[in-house]
């Protein structure tokens, strides 16, 4: 029984297209947020005049919609089927994942009007008023139940690296993010305390949530699309562990010169660096990505690539030389979108590319779209990133100096915001692309072209 | 596989199954064939380069870590040093921001004060003279006219700053003696730093005395 | 890895360990500071009523988008130098504010030691007219304030602003309550007492703990790097 689409894929279909498009729906809202803040950002008058979107609310709000809508939706929906896929059974709990996702998205609702009626946390990446996390927690709870059931109830004893990755981002999200509900909302802690807190938990959204979600889906579609195994495979443990183990103390890296102890900031720098074996040994692994053909590998080694490249540049910009040109400026929101948009977001994409033909049993409903829609998202993320860089530096070289003022960094940033304004534009573009080819593709009626999937061969186990 | 059909984007093919993937890298994982004595490159690699990483964060802990203490804000003190002391005062900074807060509305940012009412400092030769004297204009306050620079100035008294009787201000002798440091060196002035123990000295000798009169103190040294 | 108990054991403990050591040590060492007192009084002082609710305003607007609120020593940029503050901040400066609103972004400039800028802090006159007519790449926030009739004498706290657009006669300017709280805020924002762990440590070999005086007139220096001279300041 080894045709490629079974009784797994069409019987849990329902839950995951939810998700799925609910995570495209706050795609859409995120990237339009995220529009009016880089507009903003050139036109300080831009809305200033309402309230609801002054611009330290706009991008409160572009982040979480970006995060908590796309990614969390995102990488639920895929690291539920691959859980699924491997676990060798149908999505068990399907009404749970339902319910949880009606709830994690009217979760998300509330925390947005509520960013937007003034509980701005103030915290990067953690834009969640205190009120919503509850809610937020128990809806995570009931998506994610369906997937340790998968894990749990597998049909082979071993676990392959896609199952060890998606398994923790689901188990350890909760874990975090009551720990900082509790240090930042219930039970403040005192003074600074927070700041490291929000450290903390900003580093294991990437570490311990986004990045093994992100990589749970790499580790599946590329050894499935080339048919050889992952080269180098019997480390891909060790780079898991790596990873899990030094993540989390990256968080001081926000605190670099700041009113913490030493000691705080020094061992960011020292995980950022011994987390270069993590990415050693997944770019050992995933090496085939770059050569092999396909749309989503396309997209999964975009991703790999700017995950590679934000791991070093994150590492570098910690140390004191750089960081006293690049801290406080548009260089670290660049690294965020590098990582976010460029890394995560991109290999989903390809996740989401290889996944709805199976899913659904068709095929995309058309191609230029998805060319156009890799086009573009290549194109945006490469000036978005690029553009925030160079204003950053530029903002980081007046900053440094004490006779230039702010009026005068603002001229010298200016052409490059406008540059980020088109690569938000044009991202926003491509996903638009994505979603009206995602609604086609579900509104095609059942006689269209039902995918024609090749017979799938044994895996060819690649020398590594 | 040799002859691929040219992929359509619309749907990517998968060339094994998941069981495949599966039981293949369970294989990988398991006890391999042996190699006849072929040495694999990649696990030296990654074992040179994991020690490597792993000697620079120890190394890098060891010197920036300052010791883990909450007080040390600065990576940069070193590992064998002075722990959560307290660190140097810099006179001359603390004297420019006590002169900055209060003295500054009087003897005026330039030094020179204000013609009749307030004595200059810069050029004074009070400032630049005995510290003695200067020592206890601060500290005990200063009533009468004064002459400075051959110009008479009497309208305001000189307000009491040391820790004594009567003090609105109350200032440490290290405050006391970080003013006088910075007053000595700003605006062409020439005098020696002012210590902490010089003023602690007179504090001493002298306990809670009045405000001084100009011929008072032309009688010290 | 095929038992599953030690993979969540493995998952535990790489959470466990890292909040063990970060946060729960920062939070032993930090969480208990005491305030810091000399010979004259004890800081950092609490806010008063309405500058302690500003913080709320300042938190909800999201006023840390742009601005930050915490100064690096002094071989560590140029915060020092551009007056933001006369030395960095530490831990102790934040103990008393429920949300310490570090930020991450310096659109505009860091407003740390705002109420202790050197020669003149801005007044509530002058922050009111920069909240109301907005400044460079800050915005107008307009909403803070409200036109209204005037009723029998002009409030006190009516603002005349110097743009464009007049108010017509027979009104006035108010700002509202959270304008107030925001702008009272501000003026308490101030970091001129001086702790001694802010100090900038000796440079090698001349470690003398204690008030040892310094002839030199340059502004605190640090063992590596040089302190930026000031030559001159533009507006911050």
């Amino acid at each position: 029984m080894n045709a490629e689409v079974t009784a797994i894929d069409s019987l849990s279909r329902r839950p995951l297209l939810l998700l799925l498009a609910s995570g495209l729906a706050w795609l859409l809202l995120g990237g339009l947020l995220a529009l009016i803040a880089a507009a903003q950002l050139i036109q300080p008058a831009f809305l200033a005049d309402c309230s609801f979107l002054t611009y330290g609310r706009t991008t409160a709000l572009a982040e979480t919609a970006f995060v908590y809508g796309w990614l969390a939706n995102a990488g639920l929906a895929l690291g539920l089927w691959i859980l699924a896929r491997l676990g060798g059974e149908a999505l068990r709990a399907q009404n749970w994942i339902v319910v949880g996702t009606l709830f994690w998205n009217a979760g998300i609702t509330i925390a947005l009007i509520g960013l937007a009626t003034g509980d701005v946390t103030g915290f990067s990446l953690l834009n969640l008023p205190g009120y919503v996390q509850p809610l937020l927690l128990v809806a995570y709870g009931a998506i994610a139940v369906s997937g340790i059931l998968a894990w749990g109830g597998r049909r082979r004893s071993m676990m392959y690296a896609s199952q060890w990755y998606a398994v923790a981002a689901l188990i350890l999200f909760p874990w975090f993010l009551s720990v900082a509900g509790v240090m930042l909302f219930w039970s403040p802690a005192r003074g600074v305390v927070q700041a490291v807190v929000a450290g903390w938990y900003s580093q294991c959204v990437w570490t311990l949530w986004l990045a093994p979600a992100a990589l749970a889906v790499a580790y599946y579609v590329v050894p499935k699309v080339t048919g050889r195994t992952l080269r180098s495979y019997s480390f891909a443990a060790l780079g898991f562990w790596t990873l899990l183990f030094m993540g989390p103390w990256t968080g001081g890296r926000h605190l670099i010169g700041g009113p913490v102890p030493a000691w705080i900031p020094t061992i960011a720098v020292v995980t950022g660096a011994l987390l270069f074996f993590h990415y050693i040994i997944v770019a050992l692994n995933l090496r085939d990505t770059f050569a092999a053909p396909g749309v989503s590998l396309r997209f999964i080694a975009f991703g790999l690539a700017a995950y590679l490249l934000g791991g070093v540049t994150d590492a570098l910009t910690s140390f004191h030389g750089l960081s006293m040109v690049t801290r406080f400026t548009y260089v670290e929101t660049a690294e965020q979108q590098l990582a976010l948009y460029g890394a995560i977001s991109m290999i989903f994409f390809g996740g989401l590319y290889y996944a709805v033909p199976r899913i659904t049993g068709r095929a995309w409903a058309f191609g230029g779209l998805i060319t156009g829609h890799l086009g573009f998202s290549a194109l945006g993320v490469v000036g978005l990133v690029l553009a925030l860089t160079v204003a950053g530096l530029v903002q980081g070289g007046g900053l440094l100096s004490t006779e230039v003022s702010f009026a005068e960094i603002g001229e010298l940033t200016q052409p490059w915001l406008v540059a980020v304004l088109f690569a938000q534009i044009i991202l926003l573009f491509g996903n638009i692309l994505l979603s009206v080819n995602f609604l086609a593709t579900l509104a095609l009626s059942p006689k269209a072209e039902v995918a024609q999937f090749r017979a799938p061969v044994a895996m060819e186990v690649s020398a590594s | 596989m040799s002859t691929e059909p040219p992929s359509d984007p619309r749907l990517d093919q998968a060339a094994s199954s998941d069981d495949s993937l599966l039981s293949s890298h369970e294989k990988l994982l398991g006890r391999q064939p042996d190699e006849k004595a072929k040495y694999r490159l990649t696990p030296i690699a990654l074992l040179f380069a994991f020690s490597g990483l792993i000697l620079f964060a120890g190394t890098y802990l060891n010197r920036y870590a300052g010791h883990y203490d909450s007080l040390i804000y600065n990576e940069n003190a070193s590992p064998g040093g002075a722990t959560a002391a307290p660190m140097a005062v810099d006179m001359v900074a603390l004297g420019k921001k006590q002169f900055q807060s209060v003295c500054i509305t009087c003897h005026q940012a330039t030094g020179l004060g204000q013609a009749g009412i307030y004595p200059p400092l810069a050029g004074s030769e009070w400032v630049n003279g005995p510290e003695e004297r200067v020592i206890r204009i601060v500290l005990d306050g200063l009533k009468g006219t004064v002459h400075v620079a051959g110009k008479e100035y009497g309208a305001a008294a000189m307000p009491v700053f040391g820790q004594v009787a009567g003090s609105g201000y109350n200032w440490s002798d290290e405050k006391i003696a970080a003013v006088l440091t910075y007053v000595r060196q700003e605006w062409g002035n020439k005098g020696a730093p002012v210590t902490t123990d010089a003023v602690t000295k007179i504090h001493q000798a002298t306990g809670d005395h009045k405000e001084w009169s100009e011929a008072e103190l032309a009688a010290i040294k | 890895m095929k038992h599953g108990f030690y993979f969540l054991l493995g998952l535990v403990g790489a959470l466990g360990l890292s909040w063990a050591g970060i946060v729960m040590g920062s939070n032993t060492q930090l969480a208990s500071l005491p305030p810091y007192a000399d010979d004259t009084d004890t800081s950092p002082p609490w806010f008063p009523g309405e500058a302690a609710r500003g913080e709320y305003v300042y938190k909800d607007l999201g006023c840390s988008a742009c601005h930050t609120q915490q100064v690096r020593r002094p071989d560590f940029g140029s915060d020092v130098a551009r007056g933001w503050g006369d030395r960095q901040s530490v831990a102790r400066d934040y103990i008393y504010q429920p949300f310490p609103q570090l930020g991450n972004n310096r659109v505009g400039p860091d407003l740390t030691n705002l109420a202790g800028r050197r020669p003149n802090p801005p007044d509530e006159e002058d922050l009111m007219k920069l909240l109301y007519e907005g400044h460079g790449g800050m915005p107008a926030y307009k909403f803070l304030f409200e036109q209204r009739k005037i009723i029998g004498q002009v409030s006190d706290h009516a603002i005349k602003p110097s743009g464009a657009a007049p108010i017509p006669a027979g009104y006035e300017l108010v700002p509202s309550r959270r304008a107030q709280m925001l702008v009272a805020y501000l003026r308490n924002l101030n970091t001129t007492s001086d702790y001694p762990e802010s100090r900038p440590i000796p440079a090698a070999g001349a470690e003398s703990a204690g008030s040892a005086p310094k002839a030199k007139p340059a502004p605190a220096k640090a063992a590596s790097g040089a302190a930026p001279a000031p030559a001159k300041k533009a507006t911050p």
